[in-house]
């Protein structure tokens, strides 16, 4: 308790904290986009495709992450063959011009697929609760003007579903950031695994899962800030229309 | 006059009682004819209870015999556990402590060590001919046990190496059969007892050398110096007429249930 943590290990909890922001940044744009669609499934006219989608959701919401995540990085590799394996271990870097890009470990790859498998279900209802959101009598107030299913859907429902939808959308890239600790399961360095690691190598335990904590508390409130920021540019443009 | 008889007599009494304070341990041993020996009796297979016999039985109940033998006493076997060995010594209910007992400088303030009969030290599992010298390291993956010395270890002298730490050791052991590492670490001694139970054991192999080393050494009452004597020159005896290879053999030999190649012999120097 009397000193804090010496540059090295803040070093690693930074470093650990990246992975954690860019973790949970791929899986929210990646689920957000799939969650969209998955919603349109569970609305679509052939039973068979709603049911795909809801087998989908049954799936995926009804495990626990933590058995998602064991599945794809020990499960799913046990399936692929060999060489596949090798090449997703072994490093390779990709240089454009100046920028150098890392193709992701394996253990990043594996927690990024069942991340965002997992949040796909959660965001697609949250889509789905907000298409159903909007009352029927705009859907046949938009048929009156004139206007085709596809741009009644574009141009009224659309818009009047994402607001409703946003609030627990946001709500969920929150749990993304949080459930992104889970993947320290299988050996990927996030912030958890990292404020373990300087745990164990310093006995500084207040110190490195306090920083920890500090980190996620900040993510969740700056997520958070983010959606009144938002919501306020939202109100401002249906008031200007 | 009276007074220095006096003195001559309490200084005489005062000998006598130190003289039978500091009675020598090993003529207590040989008058009495039995030597009391501590050693583990639930951690195979250095010492544990044989189902079938119902007596301890292992490797370091083998060293003691061979050293009661020397003696030419009868053994006679105390279990304990890590907590308790120390006391045992200092508290005299015991001659020796045969049990895995690592060679610690804070440990030698309370009892002394003979020369070590045992080491292990950081190891690593990987499929057969993937790793055979520590150099290659640093360009893997190594699998390890969160908060483990092990990982500690390879971190500190392999910095390029990749570490990824699991919960514990099956996790690891599964992450290396599916190729997400190339090796894992741990003691020698726990890495085959995890290979013994693997199926498709002979995929695998434990490359024959160590990272860092512990040395076990037998347990002696501090200050019992002639004691600490017999039972090192017993140990380098053992050493020197083949007997000490037979005991590994026994317990970690080719055809045990867990062979770990014997990289140390008793009076070799010692690796940091």
């Amino acid at each position: 308790m009397n000193s804090w943590l010496a540059p090295r290990y803040l070093a690693w909890l930074w470093q650990g904290f990246g992975i954690t922001l860019g973790l949970a940044a791929t899986v929210a744009i990646a689920a957000t986009a799939l969650g969209f669609g998955l919603a349109l499934l569970r609305n679509a006219r052939s039973r068979q495709i709603q049911w795909i989608a809801s087998g989908y959701v049954l799936v995926f919401r009804n495990s626990p992450l933590l058995v998602q995540l064991m599945f794809w990085y020990f499960g799913v590799a046990t399936l692929l063959p060999e060489a596949a394996m090798t090449w997703l271990n072994t490093p390779h870097i990709l240089a454009l011009g100046g920028l150098t890009l890392h193709w992701p470990s394996f253990e990043f790859i594996a927690g990024w697929l069942g991340l965002t498998c997992y949040s796909t279900t959660f965001i697609g209802e949250e889509f789905r609760s907000g298409l159903r959101g909007v009352p029927a009598g705009q859907y046949h107030a938009a048929a009156a003007l004139g206007l085709r299913p596809l741009a009644a859907f574009r141009y009224v429902i659309l818009p009047q579903a994402v607001r409703i939808s946003m609030p627990p959308l946001f709500g969920q890239y929150m749990n993304i950031v949080k459930n992104s600790s889970l993947t320290m399961a299988i050996g990927l360095a996030e912030l958890s695994y990292a404020s373990r690691q300087v745990d164990t190598e310093t006995f500084k335990t207040f110190q490195a899962f306090g920083a920890a904590t500090l980190l996620y508390i900040l993510t969740i409130a700056l997520i958070e800030a983010a959606l009144v920021v938002f919501q306020r540019s939202g109100a401002r443009m249906s008031h200007r229309s | 006059m009276k007074v220095n008889a006096l003195a001559a007599a309490v200084l005489g009494l005062l000998l006598s009682v130190s003289g039978a304070a500091h009675a020598d341990r090993l003529d207590d041993i040989k008058s009495a004819g039995v030597l009391r020996v501590a050693t583990f009796d639930s951690n195979p297979p250095f010492g544990y209870v044989d189902p079938k016999s119902n007596q301890i039985v292992g490797l370091d109940v083998d060293y003691a015999k061979a050293v009661a033998a020397k003696l030419g006493v009868k053994l006679e076997i105390q279990a304990t556990n890590p907590a308790n060995r120390i006391a045992f010594l200092t508290s005299n209910k015991v001659d020796l402590v045969f049990a895995n007992f690592t060679i610690t400088d804070e440990r030698k303030k309370e009892v002394d060590f003979s020369t070590p009969y045992f080491s292990s030290g950081t190891q690593f599992i990987a499929k057969k001919g993937v790793l055979t010298s520590p150099a290659q390291l640093n360009n893997l993956r190594i699998g390890a046990d969160k908060g483990t010395t092990n990982e500690q270890q390879v971190r500190a002298q392999f910095p390029n190496a990749t570490i990824v730490a699991y919960d514990d050791t099956p996790f690891a052991f599964a992450a290396l059969r599916t190729g997400n590492v190339q090796a894992i670490t741990q003691d020698g001694p726990k890495l085959v007892g995890l290979l013994a139970k693997v199926p498709d054991r002979d995929k695998y192999e434990i490359p024959p050398f160590t990272i860092s080393n512990d040395y076990e050494g037998v347990g002696v009452p501090k200050g019992e110096t002639r004691l600490l004597n017999t039972v090192n020159t017993t140990l380098t005896g053992l050493e020197a007429n083949g007997t000490a290879a037979k005991i590994y053999d026994q317990w970690f030999g080719p055809k045990s249930a867990a062979p770990l190649p014997r990289l140390f012999k008793i009076g070799d120097p010692q690796k940091s």
